[in-house]
């Protein structure tokens, strides 16, 4: 009895203490809607006014137009600004922008030293009330665009927690002309359509372009002779060569992550199948050797695995092997045809073509498989390529001519994971094949 | 006549300690145990604290039915959470209703007259089911050390089953912090990316001091610029919430600290 009488005490004190513990509630949801945010147009001193005026204004809308386009930030509209002094950019009045539910600030000042641009940034909490990036960039004044991007990118990589992406190019091929007399043109711009420019004339077709991950460097296919050759291309000084001397068709080319090899198809005698060449040693080593069509490698961003297609099972299926050729396993499991798969940066998604049912679709897949997420849908659209941070994905989408043959085009795309974010990438003419690169070093 | 009152006398001894020692009335054994089962049964249902259930007399006798229902012992149910003890803290949402229906399920139990049955029996007792009886005793005694894990548990868990909220106060103020928090959409897929926050309410939702991030060496570390992210993002929230709606402000003590863990793992999973 008495054991028992004080075990009872001892719940009965135990409940007591208990009786003192805090309450926890777990918020397993948020608000999704793009984050408010505002940026100011940053100052200058009065001297500079004629050379700095319009740059400043210009930062702003490049900033803002990058941060819009992610589809996560809302750049809130200045005419509501309340604040608009200087000594913003050294002691917000919180108040104020929290007033117009502002959650991040953005100030700067710009200067001219030396002929050179001085950009000087700050990214405020406006509820936390504190500082929480600043950097100074200093550059040609004519790079002020480039500069935009590289904060438009630390803003970004401040507040949602992975890297930016808008200090990139993509590289596209440009197309014009009639359907059976298509002019295929190499073109390079930035990630917001500006510094559009041309890599090639036009004379020889161009096709499946890809930027090299590490350097200012292309690698393409393109016609020579009506025989198709994968090509190198130093975007820098222009110099153009062949890779390699095969006996059959090459395409398909793709660098490894670490830019010291290219990845691509070699077909003889209506097959194909995979290969790899060393940069330096110019070494070719066969990865697979099967009687079906296997082509579009893409190496996982640690260089260890390769992802490809292959109808060696009946039908177009996506596959994943080690980059020296070994365990081909297929990951595709869902009903119709795979293709054009691409590694994501991140390394844990694999984004592919889907045609079904005569459909079109851009979709992703973790790398083992599971997970098939279909984002987008089309009459015909394929060839996804990933953003720096493997958020964001770029592809092409043709339209269907009419029965006299107008009306056909094609054109850049891009849509997030979420799947919601869809907006056309605008070109010059039409476009096809692009290709996203890494962040510019 | 003195001899034969002398066996008399010894003839009735004898029977009385055949009697005493034969007989099961004289058993202390169960005489002892039904005490043991009201006594514990009483404390505990009185330790619960879900008012609005157990006032409600027709809601408890569907409880009953439930239960019976379910052909279940009244100590089984309770069992159940002890298997979540190493689960993780935050659930998945479609776990959570999982969850909550099995909170309500243990507040009812708690809060069943649980000695009502075995009075019923006390008032027919039957020696045979003495045996029965023990077992019981012992089963509710497992009860409440069960209870006690639990409510250890539960201060590192989902609510605790010692409720000051209930779950309609708790879900008004996480719809608050929802609406607030802007999850920071880029940071990848991590188990362990969960920020706890402690806030400290005055009497009319304001924050009475600064909120406290729990795991807030994590921020500082260099390789852990995600989990600062989020961090930031739901100090944020509780910043932009402030004030929140409260509830009944005669219960004060009740909501006036509250941990909050911001948890955008299924969000992130994709």
């Amino acid at each position: 009895m008495r054991i028992l009488f004080t075990f009872l005490v001892l719940i009965n004190f135990l409940s007591i203490t208990n009786s003192f513990a805090i309450i926890e509630i777990d918020i397993t949801e948020g608000n999704r809607e793009p984050l408010p945010i505002a940026i100011t147009n940053f100052f200058y001193d009065s001297e500079f006014e004629d050379e700095l005026q319009k740059i400043s204004v210009d930062m702003k809308d490049v900033m803002a137009a990058d941060l819009e386009r992610s589809g996560l930030f809302k750049p809130i509209d200045k005419n509501a600004f309340i604040q608009k002094s200087r000594s913003m950019h050294i002691k917000p009045r919180f108040e104020d922008w929290r007033l117009i539910n502002s959650q991040a600030l953005v100030t700067g000042e710009l200067q001219i030293e030396s002929d050179k641009l001085r950009v000087e940034f700050r990214l405020w909490d406006t509820f936390g009330e504190k500082e929480i990036e600043a950097l100074v960039l200093i550059t040609t004044i004519e790079n002020w665009r480039r500069i935009s991007h590289m904060i438009a990118d630390k803003i970004y990589e401040r507040l949602t927690g992975e890297s930016g992406y808008f200090d990139t190019r993509i590289l596209y091929v440009s197309e014009s002309g009639p359907k059976n007399k298509r002019i295929k043109k190499l073109a390079i711009m930035d990630q917001d359509t500006h510094n559009h420019r041309y890599l090639t004339s036009g004379k020889e077709l161009v096709l499946t372009p890809r930027f090299n991950p590490v350097k200012q460097e292309i690698t393409y296919l393109s016609y020579f002779k009506n025989l198709p050759r994968v090509y190198l291309l130093d975007i820098q000084t222009g110099i153009q060569e062949v890779v390699g001397d095969f006996p059959g068709m090459t395409f398909a080319p793709r660098f490894s992550p670490d830019g010291n090899k290219i990845i691509m198809s070699l077909a003889r005698e209506g097959n194909s199948d995979l290969y790899v060449m060393d940069m330096n040693s110019r070494v070719v080593e066969r990865l697979t050797d099967s009687p079906a069509i296997d082509t579009s490698p893409s190496y996982s961003p640690d260089g260890k695995k390769v992802t490809f297609n292959s109808d060696r099972g009946g039908s177009q299926q996506i596959y994943v092997m080690d980059s020296k050729g070994r365990n081909q396993t297929r990951i595709s499991r869902g009903t119709g045809n795979y293709a054009t798969p691409v590694w994501s940066p991140r390394g844990d998604l694999i984004a592919f073509t889907k045609n079904f049912k005569g459909r079109y679709y851009i979709g992703v897949m973790r790398t083992d498989g599971s997970g098939e997420r279909l984002l987008t849908e089309n009459w015909y659209q394929e060839a996804p390529s990933w953003s720096s941070n493997g958020r964001v994905l770029i592809f092409y989408r043709e339209t269907a001519a009419n029965d006299k043959g107008e009306g056909h085009s094609s054109s850049i795309w891009s849509i997030d994971l979420t799947g919601f974010n869809e907006r056309k990438v605008n070109t010059p003419e039409d476009a096809s094949d692009p290709s996203w690169s890494r962040l510019i070093q | 006549m003195i001899y034969s009152v002398t066996s008399s006398l010894f003839l009735h001894i004898i029977i009385i300690l055949i009697a005493v020692v034969s007989l099961p009335i004289f058993s202390n054994e169960r005489l002892d145990t039904p005490p043991i089962i009201q006594v514990e049964l009483i404390e505990i249902s009185e330790k619960t604290n879900v008012p609005e259930i157990s006032k409600k007399q027709k809601e408890k006798t569907t409880i009953e039915k439930e239960i019976e229902k379910k052909d279940t012992k009244i100590n089984q149910p309770i069992m159940k959470p002890k298997e979540k003890k190493s689960s993780e803290k935050v659930l998945d949402p479609a776990e959570e209703e999982l969850l909550i229906e099995k909170k309500i399920e243990e507040k009812m139990i708690q809060n069943m007259p649980l000695k009502k049955p075995i009075l019923k029996k006390k008032d027919k007792f039957d020696p045979l089911k003495i045996a029965e009886l023990i077992d019981q005793a012992k089963d509710t005694q497992t009860v409440e050390e069960i209870v006690e894990d639990l409510d250890y548990d539960s201060i590192d868990s989902t609510p605790s089953l010692d409720k000051k909220l209930t779950l309609s106060e708790e879900d008004a103020i996480r719809a608050q912090f929802m609406q607030c928090w802007s999850i920071p959409l880029g940071i990848p897929f991590d188990d362990s990316m969960i920020v706890k926050i402690k806030i400290f309410l005055d009497t009319d939702g304001s924050l009475a001091r600064p909120p406290e991030v729990v795991q807030h060496e994590r921020m500082n570390k260099p390789s852990e610029k995600y989990f600062r992210t989020l961090a930031e993002s739901a100090l944020r929230a509780v910043r932009r919430c402030d004030p929140i709606k409260v509830p009944d402000i005669t219960r004060y003590d009740n909501w006036k600290n509250i941990q909050l863990n911001f948890d955008p793992r299924e969000i992130l999973r994709g």
